[in-house]
């Protein structure tokens, strides 16, 4: 895109303090033992360089959201009619999300051909992810979680992110993605980056080097799809598994929500709230029916979703950026890399 | 019409009149508030609405009176958990949201000029009777028009006011059975299926439409499969728990087919396809 | 034969009987052990036991009701499965337990921590070795030289040693473990172990919390709830919480909360989560294990336990034939005076 810039370290800051004077400015910080991301306050130092614990997904697809509030009242012409006002709320805050890993921005990839539908558009959605930018940080070190280049995606990914910044000696080079990107390397803080391109490009060549070769996982959806009957296979695959929702609320690609009417009397919203395809409840009908009943048809709902089902219906896109928080954060430690890998050995014979 | 700017939000509605069709059934007629996009509502028979009752959620209901009559939107609700619960407990004058049309239409193009049956039990009556009452509105269009209605007993049957009227037209071959025998049933005796075989309706150039509770549609299948009919042949129209009804919250999703955008109708071809979690 | 060793062969012996054996295996590195459901002698090969065993297998016993299931359990674990029979939330003729003496387990979040004050980080370990005493990681990343109180850093070229005394790095609940064999068992490999000198440093969750103010501890809770993401772990993990699939945090009848991201619901869930574990958590600690935001929820759990020792005398899952105090009636209480006389 527009010419590559270069930022010092200790310029970082101040940059991030310009841009938190006209948005809100999402930066990760410790808290408890791990990573978040937060607001960005002067005094508290930002962590990069590890991925933080939850992705920013937040930042574009908060856990809860109102819909729309309601009222019910009465005719003021007929009081024994009742009347029922529904008043909808899109709004959106100027934000950039600073620092995430690739992996973390690449989950948008995934979201916007749900949510920005040709039928049916998301406002909020769409509202929320035009008012946010991702200033990405490309990886210098990988871990043994990590798995972006199974997916189609690496240290160094642009997908879903409007600046890359890539670290090398005495700061980054900043490179822009999107005309968005571009419009948030103005100022003093910035030199020409042209000398230092051949550094980034060696870092990201060495990230990407240190993740090894990925397996061939092509055949994955139609394994998947053949494995579906196999409640044997899914049953090991689901054994330790205890239904939480971990790696799917931690998840960037993951995008399924419920709506519930919370208030109280005559006043209220409609939320949308994150929701996960693990639990019992998500697909259970009133009737007491539910089409997925053990953790083994729910485990074999998600992995078929994000290697089978989506990659379908998106033309092989698949929804998951292999940034190995699941298999991090599993309280079990049910990894993904494996089962998908089970399922593919499954369907060679 | 659902909000093209914004999907999720409802139009408010007016409930024009309750009937209660059964212990558990209750039909509601419904008009937008706002005229003039009552008068711009366009659907197509099979497709469906999420009901709001605000404050307590949303459910899905096919929209069961048929384009050619559009004097109000029908929706016929069983009650099974919170929202119908709530929902029958509205009246005449009662405000509800409607988020309408969602989902495919029934293939009432492709059906021109072939025979119909329908196949019909309990609630399953409401998706049909959309399809039936268009079809009677354009009865040229379509070849010979059966409906087989089954329920358990007299009092479970839904539409009994119009009942009647079906029975005596000459245009269509109405047929009703309930489960056991019951002092002053004047129709057929049997279960479903068994009376379907009776009727032995002919399969070529045949449609068959079925709905109804999940042991009775596995059947009726069978029995329409004794009477030759393809898979292609065979239509249903599913239920699934659904949120957003527009192809985003993930839920409702059988392998890769979302049944409120590729669905609530399949034909049994289209079933077959799919992986195996109903 | 090597202990390890010996209870295999019994597991091997019982295994036709059983729908399978729970125990642990080798994860997806050198620091993490996953539960293993072993089906067959080659499953049961597999079968680790050591510092990384962190997980409690009984979480899963309620689901295999009505089947015969074998289970290896630590001492922590083993107390679970009397609480789940107390409960009568499975039945003991449907489990068959083994048991070895335990040394305790590691706490990863302390090892992280460790490696991090190290400049290394937990994502990259190549190696680990715990023998009780000392937990050793070989990891990649920075090079640097530590030397201080026992413990010693050895650097190499390839990678890098960092060896941390145990007492550091084990989990709170093994600094005051009074259950290092299984409280039951039907077959338990080796001699049982006497109890180590509980150290204060178990605790020590507890004592900062005693130590502040209502409204400070009222800021603590709020400050570390903000962070939870509702998944759930720290419910699904739980041995106890057999009702998941129709928790108050996700029903709509009853209506107790709302969906909403907010402090106020996801403080209310971990205070009813505690209260319906009054009298019945035995500690085990997974709730906070699982947390994936590293929330400190079970200080909860021990505060109520810990009133509930004094109320009712009384340890969860200790006693096979006990009744839990909340679980049963007692006309006169022996340490409540309700008439204050």
């Amino acid at each position: 895109m527009a010419a590559v810039k270069f930022i010092a370290s200790e310029k970082l800051p101040e940059w991030i303090k310009a841009l938190a004077g006209t948005r809100r400015v999402l930066v990760p910080v410790e808290e408890g033992g791990g990573v978040v991301f937060r607001p960005y306050d002067p005094a508290r130092k930002p962590v990069f360089g590890s991925d933080a614990t939850a992705p920013p997904k937040a930042a574009v697809f908060p856990a809860s959201q109102e819909l729309f509030s309601y009222a019910y009242g009465k005719d003021a012409e007929d009081p024994g009619k009742t009347t029922l006002a529904l008043t909808p709320k899109v709004e959106a805050e100027p934000t950039v999300v600073f620092g995430a890993k690739p992996c973390g921005a690449r989950g948008f990839l995934i979201f916007d051909p749900v949510y920005v539908g040709k039928k049916f558009p998301d406002p909020y959605y769409i509202a929320a992810r035009e008012a946010t930018a991702f200033v990405t940080m490309a990886c210098a070190a990988v871990e043994n979680t990590c798995f972006c280049h199974w997916v189609g995606s690496g240290p160094a990914d642009t997908a879903g992110s409007d600046v890359l910044l890539t670290p090398v000696a005495g700061g980054y080079l900043a490179e822009a993605v999107s005309d968005k990107g571009a419009a948030l390397l103005e100022g003093p803080y910035f030199a020409d980056g042209a000398a230092k391109v051949q550094e980034a490009e060696d870092v990201k060549a060495a990230s990407r080097a240190a993740l090894g070769e990925a397996p061939d996982i092509a055949d994955a959806p139609a394994a998947l799809l053949a494995a579906f009957d196999d409640m044997d296979f899914w049953r090991d695959q689901s054994d330790k598994c205890i239904s939480c929702g971990a790696c799917t609320y931690l998840c960037p690609t993951c995008y399924c929500f419920s709506i519930t009417d919370e208030g109280v009397g005559n006043t209220g919203r409609r939320l949308r709230s994150w929701d996960a395809c693990m639990h019992f409840q998500f697909t259970l009908e009133a009737s007491g029916h539910n089409p997925r009943p053990t953790k083994a048809h729910r485990l074999k709902n998600r992995v078929g979703h994000k290697f089978s089902y989506y990659p379908t219906l998106h033309e092989g896109l698949i929804a998951c950026c292999g940034c190995g928080r699941c298999v991090k954060s599993c309280p079990v430690s049910v990894d993904i890399r494996e089962i998908v890998q089970n399922a593919v050995a499954r369907a060679k014979g | 019409m659902t909000d093209p700017k914004n999907p999720y939000l409802p139009e408010v509605a007016t409930i024009l009149e309750t009937v209660q069709e059964t212990h558990n059934i209750k039909t509601f007629r419904v008009r937008f508030d706002d005229e003039a996009k009552m008068a711009a509502f366009k659907f197509e028979p099979g497709q469906v609405g999420q009901l709001s009752a605000p404050g307590i959620g949303e459910s899905t209901f096919v929209i069961n009176s048929p384009p050619t009559r559009m004097d109000y939107l029908q929706f016929s609700v069983m009650r099974a958990g919170e929202v119908t619960t709530m929902l029958h407990g509205l009246n005449a004058g009662d405000k509800v949201g409607v988020r309408a049309p969602l989902g495919n239409a029934f293939p009432y193009e492709a059906m021109k000029g072939k025979d119909i049956v329908f196949v019909g039990g309990g609630i399953g009556m409401a998706p049909l009777r959309t399809l039936f009452l268009y079809m009677l509105d354009n009865r040229a269009d379509y070849g010979k028009i059966r409906l087989l209605y089954g329920a358990r007993s007299p009092l479970d049957m839904a539409f009994s006011a119009e009942l009647p009227e079906w029975l005596s037209r000459k245009d269509v071959e109405t047929t009703l059975t309930i489960d056991r025998e019951a002092e002053g049933w004047e129709h057929r005796v049997g279960l479903i299926p068994n009376v379907l075989l009776e009727m032995a309706p002919a399969a070529k150039n045949c449609v068959a439409i079925t709905c109804g509770p999940p042991i009775m549609i596995k059947f009726t299948l069978e029995a329409l499969k004794k009477l030759g009919f393809e898979d292609e042949q065979i239509v249903t129209t599913l239920e699934k728990r659904m949120k957003c009804g527009i192809g985003i919250c993930g839920r409702c999703n059988i392998g890769s087919s979302y049944v409120c955008v590729d669905g609530p109708v399949y034909t049994y071809a289209q079933l077959k396809a799919l992986p195996n979690e109903l | 034969m090597s202990r390890l060793e010996d209870l295999k062969a019994r597991i091997k012996e019982a295994l036709p009987g059983l729908e399978c054996v729970i125990g642990w295996q080798k994860g997806y590195d050198p620091l993490h052990n996953t539960p293993l459901f072993m089906r067959s002698e080659a499953d049961v090969d597999k079968l680790e036991w050591g510092a990384l065993n962190v997980h409690n297998p009984a979480v899963y016993l309620p689901s295999f009701r009505g089947k015969k299931i074998g289970i290896v359990v630590k001492g922590c674990d083993s107390r679970s499965v009397v609480e789940l029979l107390q409960e009568k939330l499975i039945d003991r003729d449907g489990v068959v337990i083994f048991g070895m003496p335990c040394d305790g387990v590691v706490d990863l979040s302390k090892i992280k921590a460790k490696l991090a004050d190290a400049g290394l980080t937990a994502g990259k370990v190549e190696a680990v070795a715990a023998d009780g005493k000392t937990v050793s990681v070989t990891a990649a990343g920075k090079v640097e030289a530590v030397a201080a109180d026992g413990k010693t850093v050895s650097v190499t070229a390839a990678g890098k040693a960092v060896t941390m005394p145990f007492a550091d790095v084990a989990a709170d609940k093994c600094l005051h473990c009074q259950f290092p064999n299984a409280v039951l068992a039907d077959a338990y490999v080796g001699d049982p172990i006497a109890p180590a000198p509980a150290s204060p440093a178990g605790n020590a969750d507890m004592a900062a919390l005693d130590a502040m103010s209502v409204p400070e501890r009222m800021a603590f809770w709020r400050y570390h709830m903000d962070r939870c993401i509702r998944c759930y772990a720290c419910r699904n993990a739980c041995p106890m919480c057999v009702c998941r699939d129709h928790c108050i945090a996700q029903s709509r009848e009853p209506h107790w909360l709302s969906q909403e991201d907010s402090v106020t619901e996801k403080l209310m869930f971990q205070v009813v989560h505690a209260m319906h574990l009054a009298g019945r958590c035995t500690e085990c600690g997974e709730c906070q294990r699982a947390c994936p935001m590293d929330i400190p929820v079970l200080a909860l759990k021990k505060h109520l336990n810990s009133t509930i020792h004094d109320l009712f005398d009384y340890q969860a899952g200790v006693d096979p034939v006990a009744i839990p105090p909340l679980l049963q009636f007692k006309v006169e209480e022996d340490n409540i005076k309700e008439r204050g006389w």
